[in-house]
């Protein structure tokens, strides 16, 4: 049963400025770990707060579980203290006057839950996230990373079906972060949440998420699995905003210097027809081959020769920059290249590993067929 | 090959979203009940809508109606203007502008006015940034030190100064004991005891804080990078200070002075105390004098000049500061200060320091101290100082023959003070952060703008203009609101409204301080309105509500304009009581209230600054 659904739901911070967020479908499974991905500005805030109710819709519907929470032609609106829903706020938005203590119980004094039971679920939550000790604190006292804590821990008290996470990661140095992704997962597992996780980094997305919604400029892009969205990415911007180094483009206009892309244009028009609408083509880094020469190149795949013009270590990985015809080409490489600057080698990619865009920049999934069955010698 | 296509393809959506558009748009009936529901769903518009409606009465209503009154004919003039009561004239305009009246009521306290205003606000600008200039940027001794004690003066009434100078300066001129000059065998001639040259000179004194407060935190901002770059390229200290500081600092300069001129536009006790033996009128002694003698179409005339003056003050204030704001660069941090070598003009500076001190402080409050103890003035001698004018019991006089502080007159007036001034600030603290709450969550834009619109109203209004319009609106009974002229109501409600644009400017920026997210994270936990109010909202601004009363309240303390004009007897506050005192020529009593008076409104400050950790230049103009 989907915990939440948007159904073309709009927003406009008043009238005459654009839409934050325009005609947005989304479905989001109980139990799910759906992350909200995108660039700054494209409206993930604005959506995870309609969720919330602190937003009201400009157009569309919101469902939560069995229940219209807010929709206009319905003339519906529930408030966000009706939606029973957890937030937790990029700023943590911890109140300052309540010790640690006052702040986890907060949501169940409202409840008048009684005071045994109460202390019962405020220490075992404390304790799950390890903020026992601050009980007395304020939270001017805590750090950034506690404080975060206990913005989660107050929500997770009340126990709410659906977790909603605004880049709660996102103050945090880089071991706290991978603390707190490790924590928020056994979360998801320990709690049985529904989490809705808004992040502008897609590797959180990627190690997280059991479901990413990519969004631009307040649409939704793509919605699948990490694997799918990285793999079969449903337009280059999908494309091009997901993976690092980004993936490598070759506009088919200009490609009179471009062997693979002609290469490739060649052979599947040859196999969908003239009329196949090819605008570009996607390659990632690390489906990037590096030969020698020539003659190491497997037959069948699509390569090119270039010089090699850098090499930049990364830590265990090397990005191996390519330049052919002008045009600049990533690869990268898990062992340290021989090749040195200035080497003239082949690089060459399986056909499968190509991603054909459409002029207006769909994927062309005629051509993934095409390209899967090309055989590789 | 097949040519590519320039449109950048990122803009389109993903296949998801291809059904986009598909569901036809509501009807307008659905949008407009969405609307309401969202908007209502909440009581912050309500309470809004209430707190319009109230300011629209206690602000908007007593303003138009004075305005009316300047062109309607009142009651008792149906013979002169040859019309009935209630219909149109221009008879008022013309008496107050072209008939041969007109230079009394008129023309002569608006060249009064002008004058004492352009008198006080060259010499404030001149010691201001004497002493400003002194205080920031040399090594003159003592400038910690000076950098508080001269800002005093305008933590005192600024008629605490006016009854000093009497006590000095007073001539037989007017009855009640001499002054202590005149004691001493010399005669002050009037033109220095009472009139323009001493309102002019104390009007300065007391507003010279604003300069020295405003010029004084722009020279401290003030990037020295920038005058270090000058003098790299062999600027001298005067071409310096000429073509580089001076004119960085204009537009805080500008801001000074119009606000003293603002000030001084509503400006009543010093001119009522000084100007009066002379009959030397400003424009606000014209209005008093006017109500005072029932012209009530006169007065709203000149109360309407006082505000149109005012109100062309606060717009070109407005306009000062968006220009200030092209000047970033004074904001600059490379501000580190490396003062200024006097020399051998340390101590001469160190002693104009000194003098301005004793000038607007020293000499004025030990005046007023010397004379509640001394039976004669200026007679120095062990015998004639005693504790009488204070503690004292069957004092040789015709009223009043008891020491202020055993006269239950004061305690009545101390009480009402405190009750009247006391009630009204928490109303006005309140209701501004009620405006403040409302101004920054309402999803009604309008009803936010109405309101910051009709709080700030006031502003533009000289609080003596103010009062007059609440005489005329309820002097009368109307519709199912009784007279309520000589009841505490009137005052309480006309304080309320004459704070509400500090109060509800301090509202606001607390609110705005305080953002969304704790109120929001409270409302998703399950917290609704009266919930958040009472367990978020209301504990975090705890302090602001507490400035919010407590700067109005030291400000109402120490106000007359309104309290002369709605105060009666029964309802004489400390500041009403002590005019009485002067105007029966008790001057021992009425300097002992003047000093009490004084030493609230100090001491408060001080206790209000401590307290909230605010900054006196924060609360400056209330
Ligand atoms: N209260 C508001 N009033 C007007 N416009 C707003 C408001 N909040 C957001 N916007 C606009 O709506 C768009 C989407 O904003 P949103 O905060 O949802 O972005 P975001 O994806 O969360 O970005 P970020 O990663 O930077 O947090 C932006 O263009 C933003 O300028
Ligand atoms: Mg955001």
């Amino acid at each position: 049963m989907p915990a939440i659904i948007l159904e073309n739901a709009n927003k406009s911070y008043g009238a005459g400025s654009p839409n934050a967020v325009s005609n947005l479908d989304l479905e989001i499974a109980n139990g799910e770990f759906m992350c909200l991905l995108g660039p700054s500005g494209c409206g993930k805030t604005t959506t995870l707060r309609m969720i919330a109710g602190l937003e009201n819709l400009s157009g569309g519907e919101i469902r939560i579980g069995e229940r219209v929470v807010d929709s206009i032609s319905k003339g519906l609106f529930v408030g966000p203290e009706k939606r029973e829903l957890g937030l937790v706020f990029q700023s943590y938005a911890l109140w300052p006057h309540l010790t640690i203590e006052r702040n986890t119980d907060f949501g169940l004094r409202l409840r008048k839950v009684p005071k045994a039971e109460r202390e019962a679920l405020v220490t075992r939550v404390m304790k799950a996230l390890d903020i026992e000790k601050y009980r007395g604190r304020y939270p001017s006292q805590l750090s950034g990373g506690q404080q975060q804590r206990v913005a989660l821990a107050r929500m997770l008290v009340v126990n709410p079906g659906v977790l909603l996470l605004d880049e709660p990661l996102s103050n945090l140095d880089a071991r706290l972060r991978l603390e707190m992704r490790a924590e928020l997962k056994r979360i998801h597992a320990e709690f049985g949440t529904t989490i809705v996780f808004v992040t502008h980094d897609q590797w959180e997305a990627m190690t997280l998420a059991t479901t990413i919604a990519v969004m631009n400029e307040g649409t939704l892009q793509q919605m699948g699995t990490p694997n799918d969205i990285y793999d079969r990415p449903a337009n280059r911007f999908v494309a091009e905003f997901v993976g690092s180094p980004p993936i490598n483009i070759f506009e088919i206009g200009d490609a009179s210097h471009d062997v693979v892309g002609r290469h490739a244009v060649t052979f599947l028009t040859a196999r969908l027809g003239p009329d196949a609408d090819i605008g570009s083509l996607g390659l990632r880094p690390e489906t990037i081959q590096i030969a020698g020469s020539a003659d190491a190149v497997p037959g069948g795949s699509f390569a090119d020769e270039a010089v090699v013009t850098g090499i930049l270590p990364t830590g265990g990985s090397w990005i191996v920059e390519l330049t052919s015809g002008g045009k600049k080409t990533f690869a990268t490489a898990n062992e340290a290249p021989r090749q040195k600057v200035g080497d003239t080698v082949w690089f060459h990619v399986r056909p499968a590993a190509l991603h054909v865009f459409s002029r207006d920049g769909q994927r062309l999934e005629r051509a993934d067929d095409v390209l899967a069955q090309a055989a590789v010698q | 090959m097949t040519t590519g296509n320039a449109v950048a393809p990122r803009r389109e959506s993903g296949r998801q979203v291809a059904r986009a558009n598909a569901i036809p748009s509501p009807a307008w009936t659905c949008r407009l009940r969405y609307r309401l529901r969202v908007a209502l769903r909440e009581p912050t518009t309500i309470i809004g809508l209430f707190a319009a409606l109230l300011f629209a009465y206690l602000i908007v209503v007593p303003v138009v109606s004075i305005l009316r009154d300047a062109v309607t004919v009142q009651f008792g003039d149906e013979r002169r203007t040859a019309a009935e009561v209630g219909s149109l004239t221009t008879y008022y305009l013309s008496r107050a502008f072209t008939s041969p009246v007109a230079a009394n009521l008129f023309w002569q306290p608006l060249r009064n006015t002008l004058m004492v205003a352009a008198g006080a606000i060259g010499i404030a600008v001149v010691v201001g940034t004497a002493i400003a200039w002194l205080i920031c940027r040399t090594d003159m001794f003592a400038r910690q030190w000076f950098a508080t004690a001269l800002i005093v003066p305008y933590m005192l009434p600024a008629w605490t100064f006016a009854l000093a100078w009497t006590t000095l300066f007073k001539n037989r001129t007017v009855g009640g004991q001499a002054g202590w000059m005149e004691s001493l065998g010399f005669s002050p001639p009037d033109w220095l005891a009472y009139g323009q040259v001493p309102i002019t000179l104390i009007l300065a004194l007391h507003y010279a804080p604003f300069v020295i407060l405003l010029f004084g935190s722009a020279l401290r901002r003030f990037d020295s990078q920038l005058e270090d770059s000058a003098r790299v390229l062999g600027a001298g200290r005067g071409a310096i200070a000429l073509k580089i500081i001076l004119p960085l600092m204009r537009p805080a300069l500008m801001s000074a002075v119009v606000l003293i001129f603002a000030k001084c536009l509503g400006e009543f006790g010093v001119a009522y105390v000084l100007g009066l033996p002379v009959k030397y009128d400003v424009l606000a002694t014209s209005l008093y004098r006017s109500i005072g003698s029932r012209q009530t179409g006169v007065a709203g005339v000149i109360a309407g000049a006082i505000m149109l003056i005012g109100i062309i003050t606060i717009l070109i204030d407005a306009y000062l500061v968006r220009e200030a704001q092209r000047f970033v660069t004074v904001g600059g941090k490379g501000a580190m200060n490396r003062p200024a070598r006097l020399g051998i003009w340390r101590w001469p500076a160190t002693g104009f320091a000194a003098g301005v001190y004793a000038a607007s402080v020293g000499v004025p409050l030990l005046t007023l101290f010397l004379s509640t103890v001394m039976r004669v003035p200026a007679d120095f001698s062990w015998s004639n100082f005693t504790l009488d004018y204070w503690i004292g019991w069957n004092l040789p006089t015709v009223a009043m023959r008891t020491g202020i502080l055993l006269s239950p007159d004061l305690w009545q007036a101390a009480f009402n003070t405190l009750w009247i001034v006391g009630l009204a600030s928490t109303c006005s603290g309140l209701l501004g952060i009620i405006t403040g709450y409302v101004v920054v969550r309402t999803p009604v834009r309008p009803l936010a703008a109405v309101l910051r619109q009709v709080t700030f109203m006031p502003y533009l209004v000289p609080g003596i203009a103010f009062a007059a319009a609440y005489l005329s609106l309820f002097a009368v009974p109307r519709g199912p609101i009784p007279a309520l002229y000589g009841t505490s109501l009137i005052l309480i409600l006309a304080l309320i409204a004459d704070q509400m644009p500090y109060a509800s400017r301090a509202g606001i920026s607390a609110m705005m301080q305080l953002g969304r997210d704790p109120e929001e994270a409270a409302q998703v936990v399950g917290a609704g309105w009266l919930a958040r109010m009472r367990l978020v909202v209301v504990p975090i601004q705890k302090g602001s509500l507490m400035t919010g009363i407590l700067l109005p309240f030291i400000s109402g303390i120490k106000g007359l304009s309104l309290f002369v004009m709605l105060a009666v007897p029964s309802t004489d506050v400390l500041t009403t009581f002590s005019m009485r005192l002067v105007d029966y020529h008790y001057t021992q009593a009425a300097n002992a209230v003047v000093l009490i008076i004084a030493a609230i409104a100090y001491f408060g400050t001080l206790a209000a600054q401590k307290l909230t950790k605010t900054n006196l230049a924060e609360g400056l103009g209330s």
